[in-house]
């Protein structure tokens, strides 16, 4: 259903308020099939806010956003459908992890498309957004500046929790 | 915080939403240019508004976002059994409206959670003002819109013989395929026709026994049966929202023993959004269509 509109409707989403109406029926649909999915997204929301500086609003398609200082972090469809923009060089990296694929729509930009549809995959949505909030949070930082140039380093600034992600890209950088 | 003062909050955010939105639609009907005319706003304004009154009604109640879906749904619901008792709309009217209901309640739900946790009043105070703009001038543009619904079939048998099957037809005991027929929506059954000659009463009778009264107003025979209607039922489901205003057969001999028929039908719209309504409208006056067309090739193919 939603592969079908944004591949066949995706114009509609310049109708306003349109993609927000189409996210709130996906809600329901959601709430009905995998009522879990909408708890999941209560605590990766809880968990982004904890982090220093973001908060969050609505999305301009539709959908729950992150955002720090006024940047995007990424953000989340009703569906469980996370976005994220990255540079092309991390995006090339991740999707060699195999558990991120292009964007939906935007395939040859710098976002990827993550589906959440375990409760494990809630922990994975954490440590891309965190990558992502690494990223923007440190751009005029020298720790950032290392954190560009040497992942190594940055894995050590980060919480244990998003370990595991900056540790693989690390190592498929080094491949 | 307390299951009572929950519950209460929750209670508070349907009521407030449903006294705004039928004080809203009493206005609007009070001082609508055309009597019976819904307008966009209705639709689709009021629904959001009515979500975002419940998400200041629960701002303090910490909702999770499965939470507030249920609660929306179960809001959008009560008013849709509110305009089902109040407006007096039927099931199958209110079937087609849900849609757009429960998409702009959630929708001005979690937009209001999001107004409301940003806490900044120059913001909120203008998506309002905005949207009362909005309102008022939808409620003020004139609302008028007419569409032709056009269909074709082929059936082989020469023109003279589908002909007599244009002007009246015997029941149809063919089963409903379209599944709002099945759900309830009155579907044509037969045709009666006085006479067959220009200026004749026709009636379309449906499946509830509501008869739409027509006079042919073309009668071309092999060629062309138009008719207009004249009288409508005062169905619920129809009455006030949608009038046909005119149907058209036209036959065309292919010059191979069979027949294409063209089947036409005017109607006018009095519910709005139309980019929302008239898809509906279309789809059903299609329907309507298919079935008397594929009675009329049944009969005419029949040996």
């Amino acid at each position: 259903m939603f592969s079908f509109v944004i591949s066949y409707l995706n114009f509609l989403k310049y109708i306003p308020l349109f993609p927000h109406v189409f996210d709130s029926l996906l809600r329901v649909w959601v709430l009905v099939t995998k009522p879990k999915l909408l708890n999941w997204l209560d605590e990766i929301e809880g968990e982004v806010l904890n982090w220093q500086g973001t908060n969050v609003s609505i999305h301009k398609y539709g959908g729950l956003q992150f955002n720090y200082r006024g940047t995007e972090i990424g953000h989340i469809h009703s569906n469980g459908l996370l976005d994220v923009l990255y540079t092309l060089k991390i995006k090339e990296v991740l999707l060699k992890t195999g558990r991120v694929s292009n964007h939906h729509v935007f395939a040859k930009s710098g976002w990827i498309s993550f589906y959440i549809k375990r409760t494990e995959d809630k922990k994975y949505a954490l440590e891309l957004l965190w990558l992502k909030y690494q990223d923007i949070h440190g751009g005029n930082t020298e720790s950032h500046r290392v954190y560009l140039v040497d992942y190594q380093n940055a894995i050590t600034l980060c919480e244990p929790l998003y370990f595991p992600l900056l540790s693989s890209v690390r190592l498929l950088l080094e491949i | 915080m307390k299951k009572d003062i929950y519950e209460f909050e929750v209670a508070k955010g349907f009521i407030l939403s449903n006294i705004f939105a039928f004080a809203i639609i009493g206005i609007t009907k009070h001082f609508a240019e055309k009597q019976g005319v819904l307008i966009f706003s209705e639709f689709v304004i009021v629904p959001f508004v009515m979500g975002v009154i419940c998400a200041w009604s629960w701002k303090e109640l910490g909702m999770t976002r499965g939470r507030m879906t249920w609660v929306s749904c179960l809001n959008a619901l009560i008013g849709i059994g509110l305009s089902a008792i109040i407006l007096k709309e039927g099931a199958i009217c209110l079937l087609i409206v849900s849609p757009l209901i429960f998409g702009f309640m959630i929708t001005g739900a979690f937009t209001g959670r999001a107004m409301f946790k940003k806490n900044n009043q120059n913001l909120n105070v203008s998506i309002l003002s905005l949207l009362f703009v909005l309102f008022i001038a939808d409620s003020l543009s004139v609302h008028q819109y007419e569409n032709l619904v056009s269909d074709e079939i082929v059936i082989n048998a020469p023109p003279e013989k589908v002909w007599k099957n244009v002007v009246a037809f015997e029941k149809i005991k063919e089963k409903n395929k379209f599944w709002l027929f099945q759900a309830g929506m009155p579907a044509p059954m037969a045709t009666t026709v006085e006479g067959y000659y220009k200026g004749a009463g026709r009636k379309c009778i449906f499946s509830n026994g509501y008869i739409f009264d027509e006079k042919i107003v073309t009668y071309s025979p092999n060629h062309d049966l138009t008719f207009d209607i004249i009288g409508q039922p005062k169905d619920p489901e129809i009455m006030g929202h949608i009038d046909i205003i005119r149907g058209q057969f036209l036959l065309k001999d292919n010059g191979n023993g069979t027949t294409t028929v063209i089947g036409n039908s005017w109607y006018k719209l009095y519910v709005f959004p139309v980019w929302y309504y008239d898809i509906w409208a279309k789809s059903i006056t299609r329907n309507v269509h298919l079935r008397v067309m594929d009675h009329i090739k049944a009969l005419s193919e029949k040996n």
